[in-house]
């Protein structure tokens, strides 16, 4: 029961560490049509911007420095390279953003080398924040939901109720209307760019201290969050959320599981039966964790193509 | 009276809490032509969306050759016989012109799926695909990319693509726009030409074109149609003239 | 034609260097040679769905893969006799891809655009994660292996062997996948890019239509994996990993995807020069990612696409007037090339591991000098860094310069004009 219970929580702040990083993934999208690959890529460059800080500005420090640099990154990017290719279509502007999600992989593997690099938890924070039974809780993973949970409530009060908010959702859906009434709608799509760069900046930032820091902290996370995105429904705020949680807690459930397919079978008698024929029957759920967030996406594709709470293609 | 071939009843639309379409009755005879006008937002396009699949109805029915085709897709009505031009130009920009005829073309000839046959072979779709060209007068641009023509000329190509599939009910949406005097003489000619024999419904603001070409002529306000009738009709009923028409009425 | 006996006359020189290559190259070369076919048709092959039908897939990894794991388990099962000698074999791995490609493609081609791209790497990264623990079908951690049997007459134990056996399948998958553009299917994958929404108003089943151009580009992919197979004779599931999948994209791009035979040529140079710059730098997937992202930005039609672009303008305005532009233009990236190499060296070196084991903690002594073009260069000196600046400087006068007088050449008349 315990275990089950540490297993929901883990679960549960994964599923808000992904939706910190699809948060920004799904608005940039709404606004700019553009998938932006290196979405992920600026979630390592927020951890490793952070550690680097780290031993110079401390950790708190560190992390609102990371995040600002992230987001001056994400502004750079939209300014100088996706505003040149925006007229080729959006083909093109998420090629380039693969290109430059390549590039900041080979860039963080040539400064920091191809290894793990020691990004820990400050010592101010690596305590128990509760027990669950025999185990303690760490109060660093309840600190990274905090942040998730406190990044979505900012977020959608930001839009629904500031003025900035109505200009952003206003560009988004007619960008050229925004702009004949006078706002600057480049600087508005710079701005949001920026803006989601460094919420993924930020999740990088509190996170890699966490889980490991390495180059392929991207690619990891990157393949996550579009499935997420698929299964949440792009452009849903409300169902990144969803599938964010859906997900962590299926994945972290999972693992803690060490029964298979057979052990089903066995139910009905079948065990030997199942044992025989091998393969995926045999398998046990906790080594196949990793694939079912990738199922779950297959599932959705087949039943309900828009996602969970994406508007009807 | 030939019959219907085509008819909408009760049709509605709403996007959210708008109703853009609000239960239009219609009905469209296998060999006429029929125009649909009205103001600017009147939900014409919206009709023609309803119509070809594009979008499907929030109430009401739409019947094709005695079958209902509200609700499928734009494939399966097309194959059914109804074709549709688009209003902003719906072309393969960087194919050239030979070659979006061409896979307009292709359908009717069963050749959808064909990977084990070379298509430059086929004399048939060439013939085909050479006449429909002369008719749009595009014939001295075949091997020009569609994105680099003239607008009047895409118009063409438009129409000539939804004409490729040899269908009994044809939708023009706003064939002329863009074009010159000339150009629209034209085309409204040949509009008349290969829709003999054919159903056409066409929406369009060139008001001599309208009432030269037309059989009926229904007119739109607000997602209600308010009159349908011969042209000599439409020009004397009072609603339409208040709502529609106005003053600028050409004799 | 003129241009038409041009373009013939290259293929005919091409293919005649091809054949005589085993007796040109080293052994070392000739195995480039062979991984430079593969990349060539693995290219061509995800062309098929992305530069012709428009849909960009992240994810064609899997289907080489899968490719390679059918060829090496009939390898295995078949002994290259019977029914499947050896030089049939890549035919196990064109079914695999077909197989799987014909699955895979009708999930993914249910969505367009950017869902179908994160569906297509979702795929593949399902297989990368499943691939290890299904350790019948992939060998887990050390992979299937297997070994090339004696058939039909040939022991196919020397490399020249494998290298005709490959090359033989790419020219004929080659001149495959270019007919089968000449077909009515292929003809559609264009419309499917172009105007897939006016399709389907023209009365066609786009899903249809896109799982059949998927498995056309799967089977091809499949080939690819069964040669590299037959070469390696071994698959290990690392074939299923993002980097394979990437180089895809990056090869054809550069290479071009307006021009058949871009993506081959795209993959050929970039796997030529992976290889033949390995010893000298760790650098080379930067360099790469660099070069796509130029060419994304400032030279979409890619390398074939340029060469095109410079024959036409040869043959408008004459050889002479032609040179100078390109000599500014090979001058501008030679100095960029080597202005950025210069840079990336020297902080590859300053960063490194071993080269931070080597400074002493009194902050007084300088940092050792590192070395490159065969001079030693002080990381505390000026030169060290004026000189790459300056390189990159004068490239960008130079590429300023050259664009000014491409503009002056295109404003010109043509030669023949009087």
């Amino acid at each position: 029961m315990d275990t089950l219970i540490v297993s929901l929580l883990n679960g549960t702040i994964y599923g808000l560490l992904l939706f910190m990083v699809s948060a920004g993934l799904t608005l940039i999208f709404g606004m700019m049509g553009v998938l932006n690959f290196a979405h992920a890529s600026f979630y390592m460059l927020g951890a490793y911007f952070a550690y680097s800080l780290g031993d110079v500005l401390g950790f708190w420090l560190a992390l609102v420095a990371a995040t600002v640099l992230v987001g001056f990154v994400g502004v750079v990017v939209e300014r100088f390279f996706l505003r040149r290719v925006h007229h080729h279509g959006h083909a093109h502007e998420l090629l380039l953003t693969f290109g430059l999600s390549f590039i900041i992989a080979e860039l963080i593997k040539l400064f920091f080398g191809n290894y793990p690099v020691n990004y820990r938890v400050p010592a101010s924070l690596d305590f128990s924040a509760f027990t669950i039974g025999v185990a303690n809780y760490p109060v660093y993973r309840v600190f990274m939901g905090a942040v998730a949970v406190a990044m979505f409530v900012v977020i959608y009060l930001l839009l629904t109720r500031t003025r900035v908010g109505i200009v952003v959702r206003s560009a988004i859906y007619r960008p050229h209307m925004a702009e004949a009434l006078g706002h600057n709608v480049p600087l508005v799509f710079m701005s949001v760019f920026g803006v989601g760069a460094a919420l993924a900046g930020l999740a990088g930032a509190v996170a890699g201290a966490f889980y490991t820091t390495n180059p392929n902290m991207a690619l990891e996370l990157g393949v996550m969050v579009f499935v997420v995105v698929v299964v949440g429904g792009l452009g849903s705020l409300e169902g990144a959320m969803l599938a964010s949680l859906l997900i962590g807690v299926i994945t972290s459930l999972a693992v803690s599981i060490d029964a298979s397919l057979a052990d089903l079978m066995a139910v009905f008698g079948a065990r030997e039966l199942a044992q025989s024929i091998g393969g995926l029957l045999t398998l046990k759920l906790s080594s196949l964790a990793a694939t079912l967030p990738f199922a779950l996406m297959l599932l959705v594709l087949l039943v309900r193509p828009s996602g969970l709470m994406g508007e009807k293609a | 009276m030939s019959e219907t071939i085509l008819s909408l009843r009760g049709l509605k639309k709403s996007f959210g809490p708008t109703e853009i379409i609000r239960g239009v009755d219609l009905e469209l005879r296998a060999d006429e032509r029929h125009a649909l006008i009205g103001p600017n937002g009147a939900g014409k396009s919206t009709l023609f969306h309803l119509i070809s699949g594009n979008l499907k109805p929030t109430a009401g029915e739409i019947v094709f050759q005695g079958q209902r085709i509200d609700g499928l897709s734009p494939q399966a009505i097309n194959r059914q016989g109804l074709a549709r031009s688009f209003q902003i130009t719906n072309i393969f920009p960087k194919l050239c012109v030979f070659e979006n005829l061409r896979l307009a073309v292709m359908r009717s000839h069963g050749l959808q799926y064909n990977f084990w046959r070379f298509i430059d072979s086929n004399r048939r779709l060439l013939e085909q695909t050479e006449r429909l060209l002369e008719q749009v007068r595009l014939q001295g641009k075949a091997r020009q990319l569609a994105a680099e023509l003239a607008y009047s000329e895409q118009r063409s190509l438009e129409i000539a693509m939804t004409l490729a599939c040899d269908p009994q009910v044809i939708l023009l949406d706003e064939p002329m726009a863009g074009m010159s005097n000339e150009e629209t003489a034209y085309t409204a000619e040949l509009i008349g030409e290969v829709t003999r024999g054919r159903a056409l419904f066409i929406v369009e603001h060139d008001m001599q074109v309208v009432f030269s070409i037309s059989d009926r002529i229904s007119v739109l306000v607000y997602g209600q149609v308010i009159a349908t009738g011969t042209p000599a009709e439409i020009r004397e009923n009072a609603a339409v003239k208040e709502a529609y028409l106005g003053e600028e009425v050409a004799a | 034609m003129r241009t038409r006996t041009s373009i013939l006359l290259s293929l005919g020189l091409g293919l005649l260097i091809l054949l005589a290559l085993p007796w040109l190259l080293s052994m070392g070369l000739l195995n480039a040679a062979i991984q430079m076919l593969i990349a060539a048709l693995f290219a061509s092959a995800y062309n098929v769905v992305c530069g012709q039908a428009g849909m960009l897939s992240f994810g064609h990894a899997a289907y080489f893969g899968v490719g390679a794991f059918a060829t090496v388990h009939a390898m295995n099962a078949l002994g290259g006799a019977g029914i499947v000698p050896t030089p049939l074999l890549p035919l196990a791995g064109a079914l695999g891809g077909l197989l799987v490609g014909a699955i895979a493609g009708w999930f993914s081609t249910q969505r367009t655009g950017t869902y179908f791209a994160m569906i297509t790497l979702a795929i593949a990264e399902l297989l990368h994660a499943i691939a290890p623990h299904l350790k019948s079908v992939f060998g887990g951690e050390a992979g299937v292996s297997s070994m090339r049997m004696p058939s039909m007459g040939l022991t196919f134990g020397s490399t020249t062997e494998v290298y005709f056996l490959t090359l033989a399948w790419v020219l004929v998958s080659l001149l495959l996948l270019f007919l089968y553009t000449r077909t009515p299917l292929g003809r559609l994958a264009l419309g499917l890019r172009e105007n897939r929404h006016r399709l389907a108003f023209l009365g066609y089943d786009t899903h249809k239509l896109g799982v059949l151009v998927f498995s056309v580009s799967a089977m091809f992919s499949g080939i690819a994996g069964g040669l590299q197979v037959i070469n390696n004779e071994a698959a290990n599931y690392v074939l299923f990993e993002s980097g394979l999948s990437a180089a895809a994209v990056l090869n054809t791009y550069i290479g071009g995807v307006g021009i058949f035979l871009g993506p081959a040529l795209g993959a050929a140079l970039m796997t030529f020069f992976g290889y033949a710059v390995s010893d000298l730098t760790q650098s080379w997937l930067l360099y790469q990612g660099l070069l796509f992202v130029l060419v994304m930005m400032f030279m979409p039609q890619g390398i074939a696409g340029l060469i095109g672009t410079t024959a036409a303008l040869w043959r408008r305005c004459g050889l002479w007037r032609l040179l100078p532009v390109m000599v500014s233009f090979g001058g501008a990236a030679f100095l960029l090339a080597n202005g950025t190499a210069f840079t990336v060296e020297t902080l590859r070196v300053l960063f490194s591991r071993d080269y931070r084991a080597l400074l002493s903690t009194d902050p007084a002594v300088a940092w050792p000098p590192v070395t490159l073009y065969g001079v030693d260069w002080a990381p505390g000196a000026l030169l060290t860094w004026v000189t790459p600046l300056l390189l990159l400087v004068v490239g960008g006068v130079l590429v300023k310069i050259a664009r000014r007088q491409l503009q002056t050449l295109n404003d010109q008349p043509a030669k023949d004009t009087p």
